[in-house]
């Protein structure tokens, strides 16, 4: 299972299945560049693999003023 | 993913350049991006003084970082709102940003000044959100000009002005369409205006803020929802996920052919500008539109008996 953070809104949601970093973002319903995807002090491209545990933090990047 | 420039485990995927980078490759990628659009457009001059304006968002806090890194004379100026429980954290945010990097800052508060947003939002009847960037606007170019600051620099990135080129097409708009872009030269009372962060998306500016530490302000304004300008992001998001490279495309393309045409039809209509009256910043009308406002807002708060703020409150 993996734990996702989305800021800003401050909404936490965990996931059973998990593969890759695309895979998530396709779920969210983001594209590729709509958030960065964080894993600890990194950013992960779409490529990366999720583990089991992972604590992935979604900060959505478009400003709304 | 592998960085494109030296095969270590990429961190910042970027389909537009159909290109990944490390962290340290795309700090240098960046880099050169800011460079580039100073150089090409030139924007900041040797030995200028260059007032950057500080929202506490991660645009305007990576602009002010960058170019205190290249070794520019910057100082910040953020415009705190008044807008209770959106303000007070965000100022602290560019306050605290400052004081970790040893970096320059002048704040004007608009409570003080009978300016609040609040105030503006309850008595003037005009969308909230166009009256508060002409304020803010206002009181970038009066602090530039009063307190000796040649070049004014803003955050807006690839994003923005793409958002803004889009609507202000929607509207066919000459005015703006006649001097939209990256650099506004100084003139008639306005200082120079720059954009050094044009090259770059909102994406790879929330990069650089992440990879360099930097705490941002990134709750939405209690007053933007259902502006315009998201919209018209959303649409040109889906635009670039299918076409990588559109934007910058529109956008170097109207600088190159678009804004010289419609510059030259703005020199023949354009209304003359004059100090304004009250406070001699340029304008058209006599008195400029933030000093009309400024008045708007002490006439109907005086006769308000529910006012709730306003600089006697302070």
């Amino acid at each position: 299972m993996i734990t996702v953070l989305v800021e800003p809104d401050n909404e936490t949601l965990t996931f059973k299945r998990h593969s890759t970093v695309l895979r998530l973002q396709q779920q969210l319903g983001l594209r590729v560049n709509d958030a960065l995807v964080i894993r600890g002090d990194r950013l992960l491209t779409p490529d990366d693999r999720l583990n089991d545990g992972d604590l992935i933090r979604i900060r959505k990047v478009m400003s709304t003023g | 993913m592998k960085c494109r420039k030296c095969k270590a485990p990429a961190e910042v995927a970027l389909p537009s350049h159909h290109t990944a980078f490390c962290r340290d490759c795309f700090s240098i990628f960046f880099t050169r991006q800011v460079e580039k659009a100073i150089r090409h457009h030139a924007l900041i001059k040797y030995g200028e003084r260059v007032l950057v304006a500080l929202s506490g968002g991660k645009d305007s806090l990576t602009l002010m970082l960058e170019l205190s890194r290249l070794e520019y004379d910057v100082t910040g100026l953020h415009v705190d709102l008044g807008i209770p429980g959106s303000s007070p954290p965000a100022r602290a945010k560019v306050e605290g940003f400052c004081e970790r990097h040893g970096l320059k800052l002048r704040v004007v508060e608009l409570a003080k000044l009978g300016l609040a947003i609040p105030d503006v939002k309850r008595y003037i009847n005009r969308p909230v959100c166009s009256a508060c960037g002409k304020i803010k606007r206002h009181w970038f170019n009066r602090v530039a000009l009063e307190e000796g600051f040649q070049v004014l620099a803003t955050g807006h990135n690839l994003d923005d002005e793409v958002a803004r080129l889009f609507a202000n097409t929607l509207r066919w708009d000459a005015g703006y369409l006649s001097d939209q872009g990256p650099c506004l030269e100084a003139e008639s009372g306005f200082a120079r205006k720059i954009k050094p962060l044009y090259r770059l998306t909102e994406f790879e500016t929330a990069c650089y803020a992440f990879l360099n530490g930097i705490e941002i302000h990134s709750a939405p304004c209690p007053y933007s929802g259902g502006a315009s300008f998201t919209g018209h992001k959303q649409l040109w998001a889906n635009l670039e996920h299918t076409s990588p490279g559109t934007k910058i495309a529109f956008y170097d393309g109207f600088l190159e052919r678009g804004r010289p045409a419609f510059a030259h039809v703005e020199q023949q209509t354009g209304a003359p500008l004059a100090p304004c009256e009250t406070c001699g910043s340029p304008t058209s009308t006599g008195v400029c539109g933030v000093c009309r406002l400024a008045l708007a807002v002490a006439e109907r708060r005086a006769a308000d008996p529910d006012r709730q703020t306003g600089p006697d409150r302070q």
